[in-house]
């Protein structure tokens, strides 16, 4: 039912124009073929674009490690020249104005990047600093992290987490951040050698600047650096993460190896790019969430959907004057036949393609067959008309009825009674088969009945000048035939045949069926005719004739032409001094009241149709 | 044919009409759009006591993507500077103004809030609380009642028979005298007197006039500047070894801490003031019918001995900014 209900909908739907048939198809096609190509396309561009942003960002992250890493060596350096170069050759207490210039050397190469360089001894007490600063009144060393990690593990160096140095008090008010670079060193105080710890402290805003430089973009990409263990050492919003305003997985990206990283944080998808910097186990972060990734593609976005919409509006037009371009032939051609069949313009459209001009030519040629059809039809309903009136006119011909009175008339005079009767009754049965109720197709019995009363009655008005004989098959009575068809040819053989021959002319009617033919002849042995005047008579319509009914052998093929078929119809054979045989060749229909009917409807199918009939009932 | 041919006409023009939407919004994303401009106007700009304070209004610009604009001032404004700023503030093109208010200013700032967003820092400028403008700030009385309330904890719970000195910066600003309402309230239930109370900005430089009033036990400074003063004196032991307690949010108080001039310091959190005062500021540009909020921020009191804990250091780094 559901189906059935989309189906109807869908035949609603469907365009009743070529025109839009073809439009909506080409648009349809051709929308969905840009769409696919815009969604490839922007795939493989975002994929491109993205692919590109993780790239520049890895590469920027690597050249920032180094940066960093750079800076830690010479940090790390610093701490091997001040304990190489100057703890460990020099004792602290002897040597101290030679330490203090050599120390002070070192932290003028590098005080850009140098809060200060200081020595303590196992107990926590200051042994010598760079710059000279007063100590704090209790700084209480010992208790700081960089002195407990150095102590803790003694082979190493460590860097610290950035802090706020608590030591020295230079009078300024201000408070340093540091990250602390510390390690055990051996130092001799006083000739006595003992453990102490070297501490330098490097300026947090220098590696803050080198992240700080990096951390430009304000697309939502980002970069930080955490500890091995996850303690963040820089963030550009280090203090909204500390008041819980933001946070970060620092812990989880300081378990990632080098590499790139697809995370899901907070709810947030974004890529993770992770670079360890070497010796501290430092991790440089960088993150991109996936909406930066995204907005980094939105002008392609555009792009994509600006071309597509261009491209869109370009393909209307071109599927519109494709589509008017074809469709056109083809309207203008359903334009004229509509036109035509309103009876407007006689005329059908040729022209477009040669498949168009094919139609419009065959649709012309058959409106014109049409035409011609129909002008025959008139003419052979006029025709048949015409040849009907005739036959009427000689059912009831008054000179012969005249002549036969007058033969009537003398007989009784004559007191000829028995004569007069069987005129009486041959002009009786005449007129009876004459008018046969109206009907126009009766048997050929009755036909030859009718020739037979004709013939009887003309013997008798020529005095039986010549002979009459009947040749007739009985197998062909009960076949249908136009009725009063062989009285003119009768006629004929009487008035130009026998007429004027002394007593030895002779008519004869013969009858037979020929494969399905019935032919029934009429031959006299008269003078005959020339084949010029053979072809005349059935030709020439307008001849006068001199004698008989005036009903000439025309009009008798015609009629049997018009109900039979143009196959069918009188043939004439005669030589001059010879003799005439004129036959009458009818299809051979059995005479029933249905086919009777068919053949007086009169028309051709009708005519077939009883020609079927007729097979039927011989098969019957 | 004639519907055939409005159909074409209709889609093309529709996609012409998304042509040109497109290209607008691709042009419109390509140029940017303007950021939105904040301009903050706070008394004595310059002074290291903002230092936390715009740190906070720094990152909130950054995270909320506008520009922010720290107008320079000097070290006290009138209520018509005060308007001359915002005016030429707004002429310079700025979205929104977030103000310290001064005395006197209420009419003033309802004018010009007619013509620009208005956000405060510090307190309301109506002492009833009942103000039309949103504030960020700490709660001034809450914080002069924790002063009052580590006086007692040294004091083991009692200060029964105690003198105390009082320095404030100005007696005109609401939130200093909420402050001093909020410690007196406490010390004086506890049992302390106050001996005498001082406008800092009236000593200017001059030690002498502290040095000459009465001896006290404690002197309670309730606000940055004048618990700077107040460390100052008493590291020249002007203040005759009086304990020091103080609201403060400079690094030259927390000095005065490290040094143990001071007793102990109260810091409300600067940094959120600005980062709060910003950020509805931006919002209420980005949102239409967003309505701004004050915020109460949080204080925290610090001890000599905790002044390097980590949490601590964080506050110290927002002040060294």
């Amino acid at each position: 039912m559901v189906k059935d209900k989309y189906l109807k909908y869908l035949e609603r739907l469907k365009p009743s124009g070529i025109q839009s048939t073809i439009m909506a198809s080409f648009s349809v096609i051709s929308i969905s073929l840009m769409l696919i190509l815009g969604i490839v396309l922007y795939i493989r561009f975002s994929t491109m674009s993205r692919e590109e942003l993780v790239q520049s960002t890895g590469m920027l992250m690597e050249q920032t490690g180094e940066n960093l890493e750079d800076y830690l060596v010479s940090m790390r350096q610093i701490s091997d020249a001040a304990y190489y170069n100057v703890i460990k050759e020099n004792d602290l207490s002897a040597r101290d104005q030679e330490i203090q210039a050599k120390m002070n050397l070192l932290y003028e190469a590098n005080r850009d990047n140098l809060q200060s360089i200081a020595i303590y001894n196992d107990c926590g007490s200051l042994m010598a600093a760079e710059p000279v600063a007063s100590q704090k009144e209790d700084p209480d060393v010992t208790n700081q992290d960089w002195y407990k990690q150095a102590v803790e593990e003694m082979e190493n160096m460590h860097f610290s987490t950035p802090h706020i140095q608590n030591l020295f008090d230079d009078g300024t008010q201000r408070y340093y951040w540091v990250i602390s670079l510390s390690r055990v060193v051996e130092l001799t105080d006083n000739g006595v050698s003992q453990l102490g710890v070297l501490l330098v402290d490097m300026d947090y805003s220098a590696i803050s600047r080198m992240m700080n430089q990096i951390n430009t973009s304000n697309n939502g990409q980002y970069y930080y650096l955490c500890d091995s263990s996850g303690e963040i050492i820089y963030h550009p919003r280090q203090i909204q993460i500390n008041d819980g305003i933001i946070s970060e997985d620092s812990k989880t990206a300081a378990q990632y190896k080098d590499g790139i990283y697809d995370v899901i944080f907070k709810g947030e998808q974004r890529k993770v790019i992770v670079n360890t910097i070497s010796y501290t186990g430092w991790k440089l972060v960088g993150v991109i969430p996936y909406d930066t990734l995204s907005a980094g593609t939105i002008n392609i976005r555009y792009f994509i959907v600006l071309s597509i919409l261009l491209m869109a509006m370009m393909l209307v037009i071109i599927n519109r004057v494709v589509a008017v371009r074809i469709s056109r032939p083809i309207l203008k051609l359903n334009d004229s036949v509509k036109e035509y069949e309103a009876g407007e313009k006689p005329e059908i459209y040729i022209g477009g393609s040669s498949e168009i001009r094919h139609l419009g030519l065959s649709i012309q040629s058959s409106y014109e067959q049409i035409d011609t059809l129909m002008k025959e039809i008139v003419l052979e309903q006029n025709e048949r008309r015409k040849s009907e009136f005739d036959a009427l006119q000689s059912q009831i011909n008054p000179h012969f009825l005249y002549n036969a009175l007058e033969s009537i008339t003398w007989m009784v005079e004559g007191e000829r009674n028995d004569e007069a009767v069987f005129m009486i009754s041959q002009l009786a049965k005449l007129f009876r088969i004459s008018l046969s109720k109206g009907r126009t197709v009766i048997s050929i019995r009755d036909e030859l009945q009718h020739a037979q009363s004709y013939m009887n009655i003309q013997m008798i008005r020529y005095k039986s000048t010549f002979s009459v004989a009947f040749d007739v098959d009985p197998s062909v009575y009960s076949y249908c035939i136009v009725k009063l068809v062989l009285q003119p040819l009768l006629e004929n053989a009487i008035n130009y045949g026998v007429e004027g021959m002394d007593d030895n002319g002779e008519i004869r009617v013969t009858g037979n069926v020929e494969n399905g033919t019935v032919v029934l002849s009429v031959s006299d042995n008269g003078f005959g005719m020339s084949e010029e005047q053979v072809r005349l008579v059935l030709t020439d319509s307008s001849r006068i004739r001199k004698h008989g009914s005036g009903v000439g052998l025309v009009n008798v093929n015609n009629r049997i032409q018009i109900l039979f078929g143009k196959e069918y119809g009188l043939k004439i054979k005669s030589e001059p001094d010879e003799g005439t045989t004129v036959s009458i060749r009818i299809p051979a229909i059995p005479y029933t009241e249905e086919n009777r009917k068919i053949l007086e409807r009169g028309h051709i199918r009708g005519r077939e149709g009883s020609q079927d009939a007729g097979t039927q009932e011989k098969q019957g | 044919m004639k519907k055939g041919r409005k159909i074409f006409i209709i889609t093309e023009a529709v996609l012409a009409v998304m042509v040109f939407l497109v290209a607008f919004a691709m042009l419109w994303e390509r140029r940017g759009r303007n950021l939105d401009k904040i301009s903050v106007i706070v008394e004595n700009s310059d002074d290291t006591q903002w230092s936390a304070f715009k740190y906070g209004l720094r990152m909130a610009a950054e995270d909320n993507g506008v520009e922010m604009f720290f107008v320079s001032t000097g070290e006290e404004l009138t209520v018509e500077e005060q308007q001359q700023m915002i005016q030429t503030e707004i002429d310079n093109g700025a979205d929104a103004v977030i103000v310290q208010p001064i005395p006197g200013a209420e009419e003033m700032l309802l004018k010009m809030e007619r013509k620009i967003p208005v956000m405060l820092v510090g307190y309301a400028p109506d002492g009833t609380g009942a103000s039309e403008f949103p504030a960020v700030g700490p709660d001034n009385y809450a914080m002069g009642a924790a002063l009052a309330e580590e006086l007692l904890k040294d004091y083991e719970e009692s200060l029964e028979g105690r003198t105390l000195g009082l320095l404030l910066e100005s007696t005109d600003s609401q939130a200093i005298l909420d402050r001093e309402q909020g410690f007196r309230d406490v010390a004086e239930k506890a049992g302390a007197s106050v001996v005498w109370s001082m406008e800092s900005s009236a000593l200017g430089e001059s030690a002498e006039v502290i040095a000459a009033q009465p001896k006290v036990d404690c002197v309670a400074a309730l606000d940055d500047a004048s618990l700077t003063a107040a460390g100052a004196y008493s590291s020249s032991n002007v203040l005759q070894e009086a304990r020091v307690y103080g609201i403060g949010h400079s690094t030259e108080a927390a000095y005065y801490l490290d040094t143990g001039a001071v007793n102990c310091l109260i810091v409300p959190d600067e940094f959120n003031v600005g980062y709060q005062s910003l950020t509805e500021s931006a919002k209420n540009l980005r949102e239409l019918w967003y309505r701004m909020r004050g915020t109460t921020v949080s204080y925290k009191a610090i001890r000599r001995e905790e002044l390097f804990t980590k949490e601590n250091q964080e506050i110290l780094f927002t002040m060294s900014q």
